[in-house]
């Protein structure tokens, strides 16, 4: 991309072709900064060659969204009037990408930009945007820094969240007119380029419609996942253990790091409870939606009578905020850190490997534990982490209830319903109760590949919004 | 009665191993019952996980290592656990995944490709480390050569005290003292060097560690792990008893720490396996009443501490350290101040720390 706005700007310097002196230049301009990594920065340097090298360019500018700090939300047209709705309600055909087609390509891309905003709740962004300015805004804004703060960051990340989408539609309805302005031209090298663009656009597309599904607050976070097992002893605690080993093989695919926190084994077999670490970039955002009740129906190994048994176990997934950005302040004071399954004199008279801390944070009572680590400090630290994002989600959750607008996160968060049954017995298929999605192999489920239920499920959500909208 | 290795046996382990197993472990073994010979062969080497990838092994191979292991594991952990509170079963298996951790190169051990897996000691060696750890007691961090303390990673080896996730608390004690940072301080009976290495990493300019030990093997180690966190120009060990070798820097020091041997001779005898059996005497005996070096410390310490100097003393524990308190305030009232008693983890009142006046 890069490389293409070079090239064209060596060939305006030496032999301008005659489209770039029509009055459509403003257009021309912001194309090539769009289409640069760093837009702004290109856009600045492409207008200081252009004012300063070559006279008889009197409408260069930066467009207005680019270069305004405010929240004002541009309304991107083609030079001929047409906006990315137009192209999609016109209805063109869309045929394959190998085709030729520049309509085609562009009502594809239309398509997925409408798709796009949808995923993002566009309306809702557009009216929190607003919000936000207007907060920043306010002459006491700085009287509450931890507020201030937390409202600038997010009106950052949401500017920078719309400007990406924006720029995208200003790609699409840049290269429209690029290739129409090659026709009249008959520029076949222009139309060529122009073509090409545009089946990489509309290649890019699909993963930006996934990406669209992975917009909320927190999507991009790691997470901690939890484990518990229900009511049901031995038979519940393996279902645990499988429901465990489910997501770390399903997280080690997806390519992130793995780590076990703490490890609550059963007595026979299973795990009563189990906390692992997920890092990688939105680890969160698909995760969240696993949470909830999952309930088992097999012949149970565990009974000698072969009956079969119904058992459940509990999902929770908390995102890891990371520094900077979390939302509860611990205070020293209000912790009481235990070590963990401590017994006798200590000291000098025990040898032991087992240095397990569990961190008690008073006033909210809510704990947590790390053992799996070599050292003390260590458990301490990862414990130390655990609390602090749970106490993240408390905050955000007492926070969302504040904001009625956030509720959703509230129960989406939370310990949540029975969510999928995997039936192994007397037929097989495993079933998510939210989305009516299924699959008649539970061993691919349980080895990991839980893609399917998590894309199902994330689009379901924005549906469901976008209804209540 | 001879045991023989399993891997002798070459074919994965029958079921019955287990309990044959059970059967050769409730025979006491001669050399379980006298005092551990170190293994002078293993002693010059460097621990486990420094060690060059230089074996291999097939995957299945560790495979079976891993089941071997285990249930020499389920099978003793109980009875150890019961007889003087050594590690149960559970324990027992997350250090056998510590121990393959540190015996084989991680990018391997992690990756599912590949039949061969890079090890750091022969397969063998394995298995002899492990039986040594069931049947000797011996611990498992003389086994693998080092132990993780705060977020280091310490060579230990025979000979010297094995740090406690307790002691770690001692360097959370310097970096409350204003000024630490810049300040000459002293670590008693340093060991391993751990307190020393804990403090030293936060020195600025200017600051110092004095580390002594009696022990010319405690020293050795000491220096390997001071070198190895590359400390040389920020802790200088010497040789001697206490206060002995801290002569030319008596009344200058900013702070002064020490874990001395606290355990009463009485106790000693009755000590779980891996510390009375394996660890060094001479770090752990306390006299009659635990304290003899304790009441030594705390004599020294008015010459040896600058005005507003600070110390830290670990203890046996609650009584020890009300005693201990005691003295410091009552008796030395006049030199020190501010004495408190400080909890570990376990609400043991494990630390003693006060200012000189």
């Amino acid at each position: 991309m890069a490389g293409f706005f070079f090239l064209f700007v060596k060939r305006s310097f030496s032999n301008p072709p005659r489209f770039l002196l029509s009055p459509k230049i403003p257009i021309l301009c912001s194309s090539t900064s769009s289409l640069a990594s760093s837009s702004q920065t290109l856009a600045r340097a492409f207008k200081n060659v252009v004012g300063g090298g070559i006279s008889g360019f009197p409408r260069v500018s930066v467009p207005r969204w680019l270069s305004s700090q405010s929240a004002a939300v541009p309304d991107l047209k083609t030079a001929d009037g047409l906006t990315v709705d137009a192209i999609a309600a016109k209805n063109w055909p869309i045929l394959g990408e190998s085709e030729s087609d520049w309509r085609s390509h562009a009502a594809a891309i239309a398509q997925s930009i409408q798709l796009i905003k949808k995923r993002m709740q566009w309306r809702k962004l557009i009216v929190r945007l607003d919000q936000m300015s207007a907060a920043l805004n306010k002459p006491d804004l700085w009287d509450d820094p931890v507020s201030a703060g937390r409202i600038s960051r997010e009106h950052g990340e949401l500017l920078s969240k719309m400007k990406e989408v924006n720029g995208y539609e200003q790609e699409l309805l840049e290269h429209i007119d690029l290739m129409k302005l090659a026709r009249e031209e008959n520029d076949e090298e222009l139309e060529w380029e122009s073509m090409k663009a545009l089946v990489s656009m509309r290649r890019n597309a699909k993963e930006k419609e996934l990406e669209a599904l992975l917009s909320g607050d927190h999507d991009s976070c790691s997470c901690f996942i939890e484990v518990q097992a229900g009511a049901g002893g031995t038979e519940s605690m393996d279902w645990a253990a499988m429901v465990m080993n489910m997501y770390k093989s399903w997280a080690q695919r997806r390519g992130f790091v793995v780590t076990i926190v703490e490890e609550m084994p059963g007595e026979i077999a299973g795990i009563k409870r189990a906390t692992i670490k997920v890092d990688g970039d939105y680890a969160f955002g698909y995760a969240k939606a696993e949470v909830g009740v999952h309930r088992l129906v097999r012949i149970s190994p565990f009974d000698s009578g072969k009956r079969r048994h119904t058992s459940f176990a509990a999902v929770a997934v908390i995102p890891i905020l990371g520094d900077g950005s979390t939302r509860y302040q611990i205070k020293e004071s209000d912790l009481r850190i235990e070590r963990f399954r401590a017994s006798g004199a200590g000291g000098q008279h025990v040898n032991t490997t087992e240095s397990a801390v569990r961190i008690v944070h008073i006033p909210t009572g809510i704990s947590a534990t790390c053992q799996n680590e070599r050292s003390q400090h260590s458990n301490k630290a990862s414990a130390m982490a655990v609390l602090q994002s749970r106490l993240d989600q408390l905050e955000m959750a007492r926070q969302a209830q504040l904001n009625a607008e956030h509720t959703r996160s509230l129960t989406d968060i939370s310990w949540g319903n029975q969510i999928r049954t995997y039936v192994l017995h007397p037929y097989r298929m495993v079933k998510d109760l939210r989305t009516n999605y299924e699959v008649s192999d539970p061993e691919s489920v349980l080895g990991g590949d839980l893609d399917g239920f998590i894309l199902n499920f994330l689009s379901y959500l924005l549906d469901k919004d976008e209804a209540n909208v | 009665m001879t045991l023989r290795f399993p891997f002798t046996v070459r074919s994965p382990l029958p079921p019955v191993f287990a309990s044959s197993l059970h059967r050769c472990l409730s025979i006491p073994s001669p050399s379980s019952s006298s005092s551990p010979t170190p293994l002078p062969s293993s002693d010059r080497r460097p621990p486990l996980f420094l060690r060059p990838p230089t074996f291999a092994a097939s995957r299945s191979d560790l495979h079976d290592f891993r089941r071997w292991a285990e249930s020499l594991a389920l099978a003793a952990g109980p009875r150890i656990s019961a007889s003087d509170g050594g590690p149960d079963a559970a324990l027992l298996r997350r250090e056998i995944a510590w121990l393959v951790e540190d015996a084989t190169v991680a990018a391997a051990s992690e990756s599912g490709v590949g039949e061969e897996l890079r090890l750091r000691v022969e397969l063998e060696e394995l298995y002899r480390l492990w039986r040594a750890r069931i049947e000797e007691r011996r611990p498992f961090q003389y086994i693998v050569g080092c132990e993780h303390w705060r977020d280091l990673v310490l060579v230990v080896k025979e000979g010297v005290l094995i740090p406690r996730p307790e002691t770690e608390m001692v360097v959370d004690l310097v970096a409350e003292v204003e000024g630490f940072e810049k300040g000459l301080w002293a670590d008693l009976g340093t060991g391993s060097g751990a307190i020393a290495v804990g403090i030293g990493r936060m020195l600025q300019e200017g600051g110092r560690v004095f580390a002594t030990d009696l022990s010319p093997v405690a020293l050795e180690v000491a220096r390997l792990n001071v070198e190895r966190y590359e400390l040389k120009d920020k802790i200088e060990l010497r040789r001697g008893s206490w206060f002995e070798p801290l002569r030319d820097v008596e009344g200058k020091l900013t702070g002064l720490v020490s874990n001395p041997p606290y355990i009463p001779s009485s106790h000693v005898p009755g000590l779980q396996a891996e510390v009375g059996q394996h660890e060094p005497k001479l770090a752990l005996d306390g006299g009659e009443e635990g304290m003899d070096h304790l009441l030594h410390l705390c004599e020294g310490s008015a010459s040896a501490l600058k005005s507003g100097g600070f110390f830290a003393f670990e203890t046996n524990g609650d009584e020890q350290s009300e005693f201990i308190a005691d003295l410091m305030s009552i008796k030395f009232g006049n030199f020190f101040h501010n004495i408190k008693l400080i909890p570990d983890f376990a609400g043991i009142q494990r630390f003693v720390t006060g200012f000189r006046r």
